[in-house]
């Protein structure tokens, strides 16, 4: 029952994101024990941004980008053609399906895709477009 | 078969070389031909399907219009058809080679990419929370079918994954 209490408080303060000592003092009962309730105060204020970041990170979301490699790659000929030097791009990227439906064991499966140059001209468009429109909600 | 006749019918060929898919137009015009010369269609069909193989034996062993032409003396053509012929090669060969090109096996090609951002405003666990997040979706051809793949980036992995994309660009530029 005291762990049941102890986790409902500290999910309550997490939740409602507080950050002064007040605000968590306030919630304790009036005749409740003067130093525990301090202490108690102090050690969750000393977590809450670790425990604030966890929740963060486990949130249910579409599946996230963990890790990104890429080659490039030189085709010198193929069954339709003898000789050639056509450049194209291999991209590697890792991803991890959704944290909170995996729990402790998440799954990561690496997705290899293939960019002629075009592509890759017409991507970086796209991308400096997203920069760009990042920066005004930034600067508003 | 006269040189005017051969003229007619290489346009028609190399158009269709050209435009592969269009199938239905190079068959009607073949059969035009054949009406407007008095030549009977299956022959002319067997013709046409030995000369095709000409152009692309030539492109994928990367011919030069002069073997081009020796090829065609080889099987029998006069050396002013031949000539004919090699020219008209080499004035479509790039077209043909992109084309070829274009043919060649790619791996998961990426066809389209899609995105959206927001701010998170909220979850169960917290109640206020403001973050940026960035979603992808991208569309990627599997053999014959087409895929979609959604993935979340936070905005450090984003600039990240743009700069990383803009050192490819100048790695594959310099190999062009």
């Amino acid at each position: 029952q005291l762990v049941c209490a102890l986790h409902n408080l500290t999910r309550h303060v997490v939740y409602r994101g507080f950050t002064a000592p007040e605000d968590i003092l306030s919630l304790f009962p009036e005749n409740f024990h003067q130093n525990l309730k301090n202490l108690l105060t102090k050690i969750i204020l000393e977590n809450i941004s670790a425990w604030r970041n966890e929740a963060q990170a486990s949130q249910i979301s579409l599946p996230r980008l963990v890790d990104m490699d890429w080659r490039v790659d030189i085709k010198t000929s193929s069954d339709s053609i003898a000789r050639m030097a056509v450049p194209t791009c291999l991209l590697q990227l890792k991803i991890q399906e959704d944290a909170a439906l995996c729990g402790n064991n998440p799954v990561v499966s690496a997705l290899t895709v293939e960019l002629s140059k075009e592509t890759l001209d017409t991507m970086l468009e796209g991308l400096g477009r997203i920069r760009d429109q990042l920066s005004a909600v930034a600067n508003k | 078969v006269s040189s005017q006749q051969f003229s007619a019918l290489t346009e028609v060929l190399f158009r269709f070389l050209t435009e592969p898919k269009e199938v239905e137009r190079f068959l009607s015009q073949l059969s035009d031909f054949a009406t407007m010369n008095k030549i009977s269609l299956g022959p002319l069909k067997n013709i046409v399907k030995s000369i095709l193989l000409v152009p692309n034996g030539a492109l994928k062993r990367n011919l030069s219009s002069e073997q081009v032409r020796a090829d065609f003396i080889a099987l029998g053509l006069s050396e002013e058809k031949a000539s004919y012929f090699a020219e008209q090669w080499k004035m479509n060969s790039p077209t043909l080679t992109r084309l070829a090109v274009g043919q060649t096996l790619m791996i998961n090609q990426l066809i389209d990419m899609e995105w959206k951002f927001g701010v998170t405003a909220g979850s169960s666990e917290l109640e206020k929370v403001g973050s940026i997040f960035l979603q992808l979706k991208l569309v990627i051809k599997k053999g014959s079918q087409l895929e979609n793949v959604y993935v979340e980036l936070t905005l450090p992995q984003f600039y990240s994954f743009l700069h990383e994309m803009e050192r490819v660009k100048t790695s594959l530029e310099s190999f062009s």
